[in-house]
């Protein structure tokens, strides 16, 4: 039995964030199947806490902030395998050559940019506020940002890099 | 704003370019390209992160989330006693507050995870809020074993870790979070008290009630 009040307001969360939530939980696993348990998991965190939140506009940054701390965890209690490339994701994702190379750069970006990336493009975090989740610096994420898309661009355009390396 | 501000400015957000940045976009060509460039990066970006949400997933993590053998068990103990409480039974408990149940939560789930994301704190920092929540942190209460800031129930907590003389124990300072009065919870072999503070509360969580009362007492004496 659940407290109404309760269940419907973890139910508007859940249907408002699941799809950025587990795009991000596959992104940090880069693997589907990892990606699910990770969700799941720490969706179940999520509801056991559920009821001492009060701050609703924090939400969602305290659900990102689950899953990436359960990725975490999951990584420390066992060597995370190789990732492996899911062909069905890559395809619906990236229709073109240069999705593709898009796509292989994400996956080879530093764990560290990658996830300030992934909470500033799905999450739609300010600086600040990936600041606080990652428990870094606002500079620090700023820098990690900053190399994440050197790296994209490098990869996508080896001739814009040099010009990136100006700025 | 001249180039180079805009570049690095565009390098960490194009998405939140402020007016200033956008008017220098507006009247610098090299820019304007560059900006352009940048939007059809963030453009490819969101399309390559797009990955498809598996069918049926978001159902089944809420199923399971619902059944969670922990929390099953915690309503079925509230239906049970409701039912006493029906039948004219005197029931001698009192349910756990949330807050204080996910300071307890925090400590078992999240607090080591935490102290390793956590970047170093300034114990100057630490001291300044708690003048400013009129919480008193002598020496007394223990040795020191770790100060940071972490997200805790939607907020920004300050957390210290101390060793005291009746084992561990975990502070989260909660500037902003308002408590009208003492609670608390006792949960996986730990208990917790939420109390009332200056602009915010405070909550201990430790592994003794006599461990517990002594934090409480040292904090609102000094």
């Amino acid at each position: 039995m659940l407290v109404p009040g309760r269940n419907a307001g973890f139910e508007l969360a859940v249907n408002a964030y699941f799809n950025d939530l587990y795009r991000f939980a596959y992104w940090l696993c880069r693997n589907r199947w990892q990606a699910e348990d990770l969700v799941q998991e720490s969706l179940v965190r999520a509801w056991r806490s559920w009821q001492g939140l009060r701050d609703e506009r924090a939400v969602k940054v305290w659900l990102f902030t689950i899953v990436r701390r359960e990725f975490h965890r999951a990584v420390s209690r066992a060597a995370r395998p190789e990732p492996v490339t899911d062909a069905d994701d890559l395809a619906s994702s990236a229709d073109m050559a240069s999705g593709m190379d898009l796509t292989r750069a994400l996956r080879e970006l530093p764990d560290d940019s990658r996830e300030a990336l992934l909470m500033q493009v799905l999450g739609g975090f300010s600086c600040s506020e990936i600041a606080s989740a990652l428990g870094a610096s606002e500079g620090a994420v700023m820098t990690r940002l900053t190399r994440a898309r050197q790296v994209l661009r490098r990869r996508l355009d080896p001739a814009d890099a040099r010009g990136m390396r100006q700025a | 704003m001249n180039c180079l501000e805009l570049r690095r400015a565009v390098m960490v957000d194009p998405r939140r370019l402020d007016t200033e940045a956008l008017a220098h976009a507006e009247r610098c060509d090299v820019c304007r390209g560059f900006l352009a460039d940048a939007l059809e990066l963030e453009a490819g970006l969101d399309a390559a992160l797009s990955v498809s949400v598996p069918h049926g997933l978001k159902e089944r993590a809420m199923g399971r989330a619902r059944d969670d053998p922990r929390l099953s068990r915690r309503y079925a103990l509230a239906a049970g006693l409701m039912l006493a409480i029906g039948a004219g039974t005197t029931i001698l408990w009192r349910q756990n507050d949330p807050l204080a149940l996910a300071g307890i939560d925090f400590v078992v789930f999240e607090e080591s995870q935490a102290i390793l994301d956590a970047k170093p704190s300034d114990p100057d920092d630490l001291a300044r809020v708690a003048v400013q929540m009129g919480i008193n942190l002598p020496w007394q209460l223990g040795e020191l074993r770790y100060i940071g800031t972490c997200p805790f129930a939607g907020t920004m907590a300050h957390h210290v870790v101390l060793k005291t003389a009746y084992g561990k124990a975990t502070l989260l300072l909660l500037p902003g979070r308002t408590q009208l009065s003492r609670a608390a919870a006792v949960a996986r072999g730990l208990e917790a008290v939420v109390a009332p503070a200056t602009g915010g509360s405070v909550a201990i969580i430790a592994d003794s009630s006599r461990s517990l009362a002594r934090i409480e007492e040292s904090l609102q004496n000094g």
